[in-house]
């Protein structure tokens, strides 16, 4: 389809939304069994087995008909509302000929005999069609009436009861204390009840002791760091790069602002704000900025030889299909290759939705961090308090003779020095160029006369730089190339290399002039320093003329400093016309220069690169007597450094230099320069080497559309978060409870389209959805109406025929009972074993795991096992590797930060149990919590109690009691005459069978079904 | 009914009524069951542990996948072209190369002739290098492909390519599809299993993950000597009859619990741990290479414990995989990125691999193993016939990626022996007869286990996924005997 303005597809769209009155009426309907509902029973049929052919992708539309709107289809034949027997549809899904039967034979999806009949029937009703209810804004629904009215807790549970008294149900007992607090803490905090706040609980006699619990809970910091996870599955984020080298990153402090956001309970409208357009808000604070991570944890592909280009394409496609399933709960992603088939998104609106994402540099963004600036600031004490001595220093070294004094010695030298270096010293005059031109990067002239390159590099840049050197007298001899560090770059440059190579690194190949087209050769270069990154190659300045693309110069290893390359001219060039530059970047990296300046100069001495830098030099080729007293200082000081006989003070000084911290970084977007825009294109079957025509941004035409003339990242936040788009809070709430019962409302968390699986109870998810609205998007709100509701509170102990009758609790007539996620069930068994660290934010963290995990990944990296704290911190601070995460975590489906994860699998294996058994990880919590108990407590019995509460909430029954002693007496029994076996057991030398035990006890609870369960 | 929820609801209801109602390692669900109310397109396969049956008769029941990693000079192995001796040292015609991408060369580097004399082997005369020897031995038993090309120019995103189907990762690998789509015929063992040799792999674990199937589809790295999966021993200490103790202790406690709530999760977590245990008792026999002839050992060149020799103990330890049904082996061998000097690098790789490799064919087919064993051999992409050679990265005598064109094989598993597919134009550049698309190879491998590629799909966040991709491919039936 072509690509229509808004307002038209709107209008066309009109049809279809035509006969809605609400989305809500319709469902009820079909909840009554009145009539079919298109929603729920026709759509979902068209939908899977006509629309691919029939539907919204223009490409595929067969025989020029589409049944996903009305209009088109009544207007073809196929559809004559209430006349099934003159509805071509109807003639040709009955037909018996192959040749015209839909779908046609060799079609996969075929149509049951009672689709054929309900389709027939819905015709004959007057083939009403309806907008999809997701797409329609959800509107508080009525408590409907319950007969149990004193069961209702709050909203919730008059949907749920009236569902359940429908279906001739009743809810579940409300489940005892014990296992209200195991739940409430588990869902809220992540982490089980400890005894004493159990106790506490269950001896809490006030009417509101449950609520207590709960606002105990939603004010805890762990209450950040369990729903933070949640969020960082859907942002897929991660500690490494992916892909081949899949080296580390830096941006935990995304990780660490969602904790913080969290805890602080950011309304979801700012949440989201920040995170897509933070930078884009008015004078962004650094933790605007932070936020924008969210869209950088995309994976970056450094393998050498790759296009950057197609990868960062490959980033932006998983961008889209991200926004689209976290804050849309649509699989947008579809409409990558064509349009999507089941849902009215087409092509050109997935590059629309594209582009506005699509206008933003990635940098690395330096953060403020008061530990540094105080080392920093310290270093330079020290550094500034040995310059000040120099003078003193060297002038102790000096033995003058008779006839002069310390002083006169001094100034000699110096002068002498001096002359010398003013000899050398070569007149350079900056000169900005009048023209510019790349092969895609964009370069601006800044104030000192320097260029700065923004926008996309590649690995073959090419700068072509004209400058008019009319206010030269004589010929010029020869240029000076600097290359200069700035904040903005990677590493602070001076290059832009961001992958493969050193960060900030740059290559540059040739260096090309000419005038009048004739090439000007060079005879001479030299460097103030030269290294290349990655091979054997030299990093001479002569490579730069050599006329060999894979040889040149680089500063590699010397990131944010400033460094100098002089090219001697053959024949000195002539003033009088302008000169062409042509500077070349060519390597299997994408490495071109970020920021840089040209000078040149009519000297004829020798071009010799200084250890110093341009305004040094500056300065010495002016005259002393010129100097200001602190040019005057600095001059002294390079006389003084260089001196043989203040080595020892120069390398204390380089010393502390490599001391200075960096400041910690992390990945940002900044929306690019006005005047730089980048440019979004529809791409053929939406691969990177098809790209056709340009599209402009904007929101899927299906939607309202945004109000704005040019909408951007922050158009697109305001949209999501406005009342346009029906979806963002339903898909959260959804979410929300997904986290809470085990499964959403919405059983397809991802996708709300067409094809979704409607909700099982649809007027509690819009209730739900206008309440999460009403009450300023607040989560901790949001979380304590479901978990103070009745629904919430029932018991998950229900006979077998219950759950066999309702394997996956679709009507909510019990409690939510399913295995605790990958890092609850780390984080449980390091707070029953007493290990846990409270100590929050901060880089990744190694806890123990074999080696042979990392062995596997690229580059044979080893896994630097954390010591002390470290060891012990929650789960969501370890240290994410995409290609070898960490073991324990992957074996309970955790999720690697590949891709945006909605909904974790829950599976049940054999690898679980040989992890909870054997891995050492857990063997040593097994250690850590039998000493605690048994440091505590002594008898037996009580021993074992503390312990089966700390794992699993509730005091052991009887029974459980007499299986677990028992256990513990053999253990004990069997290794009396086995030291070496206790040993090992113990890890301990002067060890005993006790000791043995209690931990082979330990090790058994940790085991226990209900330890890494939440009931 | 809603995809999505198919997908859950069947893996539930397998999941736990399998281990209640029918015991543990037992339980059929028929894929054709899957295939629920009148053609839904999902071949919504079985998330049992046991085996399904396929779309049709299968050839194969098992998968070898001898993965050379870093790609290998096919010029220099499979594809004998004598026109670039002929051209050694001219740029390659514009004609030729324009458009083409390239990792590190530019396109109008020179020609570099082939490294190593070729010559006819075996009955079938089929011509294969002179520097694999042991491979001419069984060239008869093998199904040469020169026809494959692929999409992706670069190490990781190629691999990822071939073992999933997309470039990028986050898919279910090839294993992982067969996992989910045959089940699980080895009771002791995983069904996908995982080995590693020579470097480093670019792909990484992406290559053998479950994407979005369920995750116990994922591949399960095996290391090639002392315990080969993770966990597999107890902690020191802690002999068999302490584990044997602690999992009866643990089922007393469980069931317990199990009597007071219905959830039959905890009957699946019980078995679970049954069958942790078994895994236990059969892993040392597995890794036990002393139950195998001096004769043996000696063929593969495999030495138990010997790192050099990891490539041939890793072929030995697939066929022992391979005889107690392991479904997919993958063996991963990296070190064929020959960017410089490629006569030496593929000499040393081939002095590494060539002997286990036909070692492990003519013990597959004494067994009587390579029937119904599908062996297949190739990397992620070929070697251009273009001369890599770069002064900063210290290169010369090398070749560059090539994704235009590069050879595989095949053995056993119902390929037709002895044949030669596909042609190449006079340099190796082009494919020009009977191209073999990467997703082609990936259909292939799927219909010898019997398997439709085209039905053998997974609904994820609005789509239907499948190995293949969307675009259409077929097996290659020619290779078919």
């Amino acid at each position: 389809m072509k690509e229509l303005k808004p307002n038209a597809r709107v209008a066309a769209l009109l049809v279809l939304w035509g006969s809605l009155s609400a989305a809500a009426p319709s469902v009820r309907a079909a909840e009554t069994g009145e009539s079919l509902s298109f929603a729920r029973e026709i759509q979902p049929i068209l939908a899977r087995k006509c629309y691919a052919c029939h539907g919204p992708d223009e490409g595929d539309r067969q025989a020029d008909l589409r049944l996903d709107e009305r209009e088109a289809a009544v207007e073809y034949g196929a559809i004559v509302p209430e006349d099934s027997e003159n509805s071509s549809m109807i003639e040709r899904i009955f037909s018996d000929d192959p040749d015209l039967r839909m779908p046609p034979p060799h079609a996969h999806d075929q149509l049951t005999e009672e689709e054929k009949q309900k389709l027939r029937q819905w015709i004959d009703a007057g083939a009403k069609y309806e907008a999809h209810w997701a797409f329609t804004p959800p509107i508080r629904p009525e408590l409907p009436k319950v007969e149990n009215s004193d069961w209702p807790r709050n909203g919730i549970d008059h949907f749920v009861l009236a569902r359940l008294e429908k279906a001739g149900l009743s809810p579940a007992a409300e489940a005892d204390r014990y296992t209200l607090i195991r739940r409430l803490s588990l869902d809220l905090t992540g982490l089980p009840p400890s005894p004493e706040e159990v106790d506490q609980f269950i001896n809490d006699q006030s009417p509101d002791a449950y609520e207590n619990v709960v606002d105990r809970l939603l004010a805890s910091p762990r209450y950040g760091e369990k729903w933070a996870r949640l969020w960082l599955d859907l942002a897929r984020y991660a500690d490494t790069n992916g892909y081949e080298k899949d080296r580390a990153r830096e941006i935990w402090p995304y990780r660490d602002w969602v904790i913080r956001a969290i805890n602080d309970d950011m309304p979801f409208d700012q949440f989201t704000t920040e995170q897509l357009a933070g930078d884009l808000l008015p004078d962004p604070t650094i933790d605007q900025l932070v936020a924008t991570g969210f869209h950088r944890n995309t994976m970056l592909n450094e393998e050498g030889g790759i296009d950057p280009l197609e990868y960062r394409y490959y980033a932006m496609v998983d961008r889209v299909a991200t926004t689209g399933t976290v804050w849309m709960g649509m699989t947008i992603g579809c409409a990558q290759c064509h349009s999507h088939k089941y849902d009215p998104i087409s092509h050109t609106d997935y590059f629309r939705f594209m582009a506005l994402l699509n206008n933003a540099d990635e940098p690395d963004q330096i953060l403020p961090d008061e530990t540094v600036t105080k080392k920093r600031a310290e270093l330079q004490a020290r550094i500034e308090k040995l310059q000040q001595g120099l003078t003193e220093q060297y002038q102790a070294s000096i033995s003058p003779s008779d006839n002069e004094t310390v002083e006169e010695v001094y100034h000699e030298r110096f002068t002498a020095w001096l002359n010398d270096q003013q000899q050398k010293a070569i007149d350079w005059t900056v000169v900005e160029p009048t023209a510019m031109q790349t092969n895609l990067p964009r370069l601006e002239v800044l104030e000192d006369g320097s260029l700065f390159s923004t926008g996309d590099i590649t690995k073959r840049d090419l700068f072509e730089l004209t400058f008019d050197l009319s206010s030269f007298n004589e010929p010029i001899t020869g240029l000076r190339l600097e290359v200069l560090p700035d904040d903005r770059l990677p590493a602070r440059g001076p290059g832009r290399a961001f992958y493969e190579g050193r960060k900030g690194d740059f290559f540059l190949s040739e260096v090309t002039a000419k005038q009048n087209d004739e090439q000007q050769t060079f005879n001479a270069g030299s460097a103030s320093y030269g290294k290349i990154s990655i091979g054997s190659g030299t990093a001479e300045a002569a490579n730069v003329f050599d006329n060999n693309g894979s040889t040149g110069w680089s500063t590699s290893g010397r990131e944010g400093e400033s460094h100098q390359l002089l090219l001697t001219f053959t024949e000195p060039v002539s003033p009088d016309a302008p000169l062409n530059l042509e500077m070349l970047f060519e390597r299997h990296f994408a490495a071109s220069l970020g920021r840089f300046r040209i000078s040149f100069t009519t000297d004829r001495k020798p071009l010799e690169a200084k250890p110093y830098n341009a305004e040094t030099e500056a300065l010495l080729a002016s005259s002393i007597d010129d100097l200001t007293e602190a040019d005057r200082e600095r001059v002294e000081r390079l006389f003084l450094l260089q001196t043989p006989e203040l080595e020892k003070m120069r390398k204390q000084i380089e010393q502390l230099r490599n001391q200075m911290p960096d400041y910690p970084t992390t990945m940002v977007l900044r929306e690019r320069p006005e005047d730089n825009p980048r440019e979004t294109h529809r791409h053929h079957r939406g691969e990177f080497l098809n790209p056709e025509e340009e599209v402009s941004a904007g929101i899927p035409l299906l939607f309202p559309q945004i109000e704005t003339s040019e909408p951007s990242r922050l158009a697109l936040a305001n949209w999501l978060t406005s009342e346009q788009n029906p979806l963002l809070s339903r898909v959260v709430v959804n979410r929300q409870w997904q986290t809470l019962f085990g499964y959403g409302l919405v059983r397809t968390p991802s996708d709300f389209g067409t094809q979704s699986e409607p909700p099982t109870h649809p007027e509690l998810l819009d209730w739900l959805a206008v309440e999460f609205r009403e009450r300023g998007w607040s989560r901790k709100q949001l979380h304590r109406l479901i978990v103070t509701s009745a629904t919430y509170r029932q018991t998950s102990d229900v006979p077998a025929e219950q759950y066999q009758r309702d394997p996956d609790n679709r009507l909510l007539a019990r409690g939510p009972r399913f295995r605790i996620s990958a890092e609850t069930i780390r984080d449980t068994m390091l707070h029953a074993s007493g290990l846990l660290s409270d100590k929050m934010f901060g880089p990744g963290v190694y806890p123990p795991q074999p080696e042979s995990v990392v062995a596997l990944a690229y580059g044979n990296e080893k896994w630097p096992t954390s010591t002390g704290e470290d060891r012990y911190r929650r789960s969501l601070y370890t240290f994410i590797k995409r290609t070898a995460p960490f073991a324990a975590f992957t074996t309970f489906d955790g999720p690697t930060g590949e891709t945006c994860t909605v909904q974790r699998d829950r599976s049940n294996t054999p690898l679980q149990a040989l992890t909870l058994l054997n891995d050492e990880m857990y063997l040593e919590m097994a250690r850590a919590m039998a000493s605690d108990v048994t440091g505590s407590v002594s008898s037996p019995p009580d021993v074992i109690q503390e312990m089966f509460r700390r794992l699993v909430t509730r005091p052991a029954t009887e029974a459980e009691m007499q299986t677990i002693l028992a256990y513990y007496e053999r253990q004990q029994a069997h290794l009396k005459y086995d030291p070496a076996a206790v040993k090992a057991v113990t890890g301990k030398d002067d060890s005993d069978s006790t000791a043995a035990a209690w931990i082979l006890t330990a090790r058994l609870l940790m085991n226990l079904d209900e330890a890494i369960t939440k009931f | 009914m809603n995809p999505d929820l198919q997908n859950q609801l069947l893996h539930a209801q397998t999941r736990r009524h399998f281990f209640r109602d029918c015991g543990v390692g037992v339980g059929k669900i028929a894929l054709a069951s899957m295939l629920a109310n009148g053609g839904v397109p999902l071949a919504q396969a079985s998330s049992s542990d046991t085996p399904a049956p396929p779309h049709f008769s299968p050839r194969a029941k098992r998968v070898i996948y001898l993965f050379m990693a870093g790609a290998p000079s096919q010029l220099e192995l499979f594809d004998y072209k004598p026109k670039l001796k002929e051209l050694e040292g001219k740029p390659i015609p514009p004609s030729v190369i324009a458009g083409q991408r390239y990792a590190f060369i530019q396109p109008d580097a020179a020609v570099l002739g082939p490294q190593f004399e070729f010559a006819k082997r075996g009955q079938s005369g089929i011509e294969i290098s002179d520097q694999l020897p042991h491979l001419s031995r069984v060239v008869d038993e093998l199904t040469f492909v020169r026809s494959c090309h692929t999409d992706l120019f670069n190490h990781s995103p190629a691999q990822l390519f071939m073992n999933t189907g997309n470039g990028v990762p986050g898919r279910p690998s090839m294993g992982a599809w067969l996992s989910y789509g045959l089940g699980n015929e080895a009771n002791d063992l995983p069904t996908f299993v995982v080995l590693k040799s020579g470097g480093s792999l670019s792909g990484g674990s992406g290559m053998w993950s479950a994407g979005f199937l369920p995750s116990k589809h994922q591949g399960v790295p095996f290391r090639g000597e002392g315990d080969p999966i993770l966990h597999i021993s107890n902690p020191a200490g802690i002999d068999r009859n302490i584990q044997r103790d602690t999992l009866d202790t643990l089922e007393r406690l469980n069931s317990l619990q199990a009597e007071r709530t219905g959830d039959p999760e905890i009957d699946t977590r019980i078995s679970a741990y049954e069958m942790a245990f078994r895994m236990q008792s059969r892993a040392p026999e597995l890794m036990d290479f002393s139950q195998e002839t001096a004769a043996t050992l000696q063929s593969y060149g495999a030495k138990p414990g010997n790192g050099k020799a990891a490539f041939a103990n890793n072929c030995l330890l697939a066929r022992r995989l391979a005889e107690r049904g392991v479904r997919f082996i993958q063996v991963y061998h990296s070190g064929w990125d020959h960017h410089s000097n490629v006569a030496g690098g593929i000499k040393g790789q081939t002095r590494q691999t060539d002997q286990a490799c036909a070692a492990l064919i003519e013990d597959l087919k004494q067994r009587g193993l390579l029937e119904d064993t599908l062996v297949v051999w190739g990397g992620e992409f070929g070697r251009t016939p273009m001369v890599e050679a770069s002064a900063a990265l210290g290169r010369s005598q090398g070749r560059d990626h090539h994704p235009q064109a590069f050879t595989m094989w095949f053995a056993g598993g119902g390929m037709k022996p002895g044949l030669a597919y596909g042609q190449t134009d006079e340099l190796g550049f082009h494919v020009v007869e009977k191209p073999v698309h990467v997703h082609d190879v990936q259909a292939t491998i799927l219909h010898c286990l019997g398997i439709d590629h085209e039905r053998l799909v997974y609904k994820h966040q609005g789509l239907n996924f499948k190995l293949t991709g969307v675009e259409e491919h077929h097996p290659v039936t020619d290779l078919l005997a």
